[in-house]
């Protein structure tokens, strides 16, 4: 009985204690949600491009499927970075541009979900392409500025 | 009864929905619909398509009758038939009197879209997901009092079963995706023998507008099949659309068919206009493009002709939603005689020759409009009468029988096909309220 108490007083202890630390510092979570549902905005753009091209409603379908995937993965995504802006204690500065710009190209997405939920050809003509294209080029700017943040301040570190 | 509470208690989650998406700003131009009076007639005013990042949507929540009847004018009464059904949709009358009442429903929707998940859950509390039943009863009221003393299954495990026409001893049942003959003999109750196949239909696995409409025609050796569209406007491929939105002319000899005419989005009902012999339809237009627009219609059909879907509505109005466009088709495309209004959903139409009801119906088209789910205010949910002379309508539609919808503009029950009785009553199906109503000629008031 003694032994036994022992023993989970000295492992509570070391936890106690190296808990924290020890633990690895990888990528978040969020980012590879994030990268998800990148990929998922940019095939419907490819899809949205196919079926302006072909008329094929196969294509069209594509496309609202890719965005209400990249949606659920941009939800996740959500949930994962406040559950991590929650937990941690610093925020990396240049992780607000990033935010933002997210922000905007999702709500874009959610936009695009209703108009690709017409039916026919204006769920893609003009309104759903263009709002596709402004996804990924709202997606690929922000890759862009807030990559270019994160070096400059490691640089200047 | 249990499915109808079910229904009015969970009504509510659709506009809890719908106020979300609100405060979202995503509900777009939320803007209401124009007097339905407006698009009575030949020529209704068309306004403007809009296309919606959100389309409305505004059902109305099911509550039964309770202890309330439909409405009807001075020289008109009304009472329940029968009741307890699931689902009826569409009756037919023998030539002994006995009324043929089908009680059925389409087929599992696939799922295609995203969209077609959010359907389908609209869809349910607008009283639209009742089980499926598949067959067909039997009313018979021997004494004439107008309340039936023998209830028959006629015929069972039918597939989605809509229109059904009696030539000589063969009695044709339209299936969603086939017409089937049946030997019938006078006076039968119930038919147990298998039946022949005559010719499939459009089914599955799409089949958007699963009621395939019947009738015979005049000499007996023709059907007319209203075969509706397989999508709103054409979303499913031009591919899924082959011979449909389409009125078929079947050879019951032989069951080879033809397109007698098409671009008729969803025919649902078909007759004979009495005067000039001419085939007459009703037809379900498309939707998502206004609370005014397309307007349903009534209208007789030209052999051959081309009523504009999906290319354009009403003559050469073009619908930008469908690409590549016919402009060869669409110039040729004729405009229907008589609008009901927009999204009436009309589902049944009798042409009346019968002596019962006060003389002013004769020679007219009753026509039961199961009502609107995508428009405010709410239009239909009501039996209209248009009066006919020269064969042709000629004067704008009256109510006949209303209060299908409450005070708060809850649905009691929604009316969908319609028939003449042996006694010159009109009979309506109501497939919420799960009852058949009657239509009788109010008994003559002592002259004064």
């Amino acid at each position: 009985m003694q032994q036994h108490a022992t023993i989970a007083e000295a492992s509570f202890t070391r936890d106690a204690d190296l808990g924290p630390a020890r633990r690895p510092r990888g990528r978040p979570i969020h980012r590879m949600l994030v990268s998800f549902s990148a990929a998922y905005f940019v095939g419907a753009l490819v899809t949205d491009i196919a079926y302006w091209q072909m008329l094929d409603v196969m294509w069209e379908r594509f496309s609202i499927w890719l965005i209400t995937a990249g949606l659920i993965m941009a939800g996740l995504a959500i949930v994962a970075y406040v559950i991590d802006l929650a937990s941690r204690r610093r925020i990396d500065r240049p992780a607000w541009p990033r935010a933002t710009g997210y922000a905007i190209a999702v709500l874009l997405a959610l936009t695009n979900a209703f108009v690709h939920s017409r039916d026919g050809y204006t769920a893609v003509v003009p309104t759903g392409l263009t709002l596709s294209a402004l996804v990924v080029i709202v997606l690929a700017l922000t890759a862009l500025v807030a990559g270019s943040l994160t070096n400059r301040h490691r640089l200047g570190v | 009864m249990i499915q109808i509470v079910k229904d009015a208690r969970s009504a509510k989650l659709p506009r809890l929905a719908a106020l979300l998406v609100a405060g979202l700003g995503l509900a777009g131009c939320n803007n209401e619909g124009g007097d339905p009076k407006m698009q009575i007639g030949a020529n209704p005013q068309l306004p403007a398509l809009q296309q919606y990042l959100m389309p409305p949507i505004r059902i109305a929540k099911v509550v039964g009758w309770g202890k309330e009847t439909p409405a009807v004018p001075e020289g008109l009464q009304v009472h329940a038939l029968a009741n307890g059904f699931q689902h009826p949709r569409s009756l037919y009358v023998l030539p002994n009197g006995d009324v043929l009442v089908v009680e059925s429903n389409g087929p599992k929707a696939p799922i295609y879209r995203p969209k077609d998940i959010i359907t389908g859950w609209v869809q349910s509390f607008a009283g639209a997901k009742a089980k499926d039943a598949n067959r067909i009863t039997l009313l018979r009221d021997t004494n004439g009092d107008g309340i039936p003393d023998l209830r028959t299954v006629f015929l069972d495990h039918l597939n989605s079963p809509f229109g059904v026409a009696l030539i000589g001893h063969n009695l044709y049942v339209a299936n969603t995706d086939a017409i089937v003959r049946y030997p019938y003999q006078e006076g039968q109750t119930s038919i147990t023998a298998a039946g022949t196949k005559l010719t499939d239909l459009p089914g599955g696995p799409i089949d958007h507008h699963w009621t395939k409409a019947l009738l015979a025609g005049p000499d007996g050796s023709k059907l007319y099949v209203g075969v509706g569209s397989n999508s709103n406007i054409g979303e499913n491929g031009i591919g899924a659309e082959y011979e449909r939105a389409a009125i078929w002319e079947v050879d019951v000899a032989s069951g080879a068919h033809r397109i007698y005419a098409n671009g008729v989005r969803n025919p649902t009902g078909l007759a004979w206009e009495p005067e000039t012999g001419k085939l007459w339809a009703i037809a379900n237009e498309r939707d998502e493009i206004g609370p005014d627009l397309v307007p349903d219609y009534l209208t007789s059909v030209k052999d051959g002709g081309f009523y504009g879907w999906p290319y354009s509505y009403y003559g050469q109005h073009l619908d930008p939603r469908i690409k590549p466009q016919r402009p060869d088709l669409v110039a040729t495309a004729i405009a229907p005689d008589y609008s009901l209004s927009s999204h009436v959903a009309p589902l049944g139409l009798a042409m009346y020759t019968g002596t019962g009801l006060p003389a002013n119906y004769r020679g007219g088209a009753f026509v039961g409009e199961h009502g609107s789910w995508n428009r405010t205010p709410l239009n239909g949910y009501k039996v209209v009468f248009v009066p006919f002379s020269g064969g042709k309508p000629s004067g704008p539609a009256q109510d006949v029988v209303t209060g299908f919808l409450d005070a708060n503009d809850h649905a009691r029950g929604r009316p969908v096909g319609l028939a003449v009785d042996k006694n010159g009553a009109l009979l309506i199906a109501d497939d919420v309220g799960n009852t058949v109503w009657r239509v009788s000629g109010s008994a003559p008031k002592p002259a004064s």
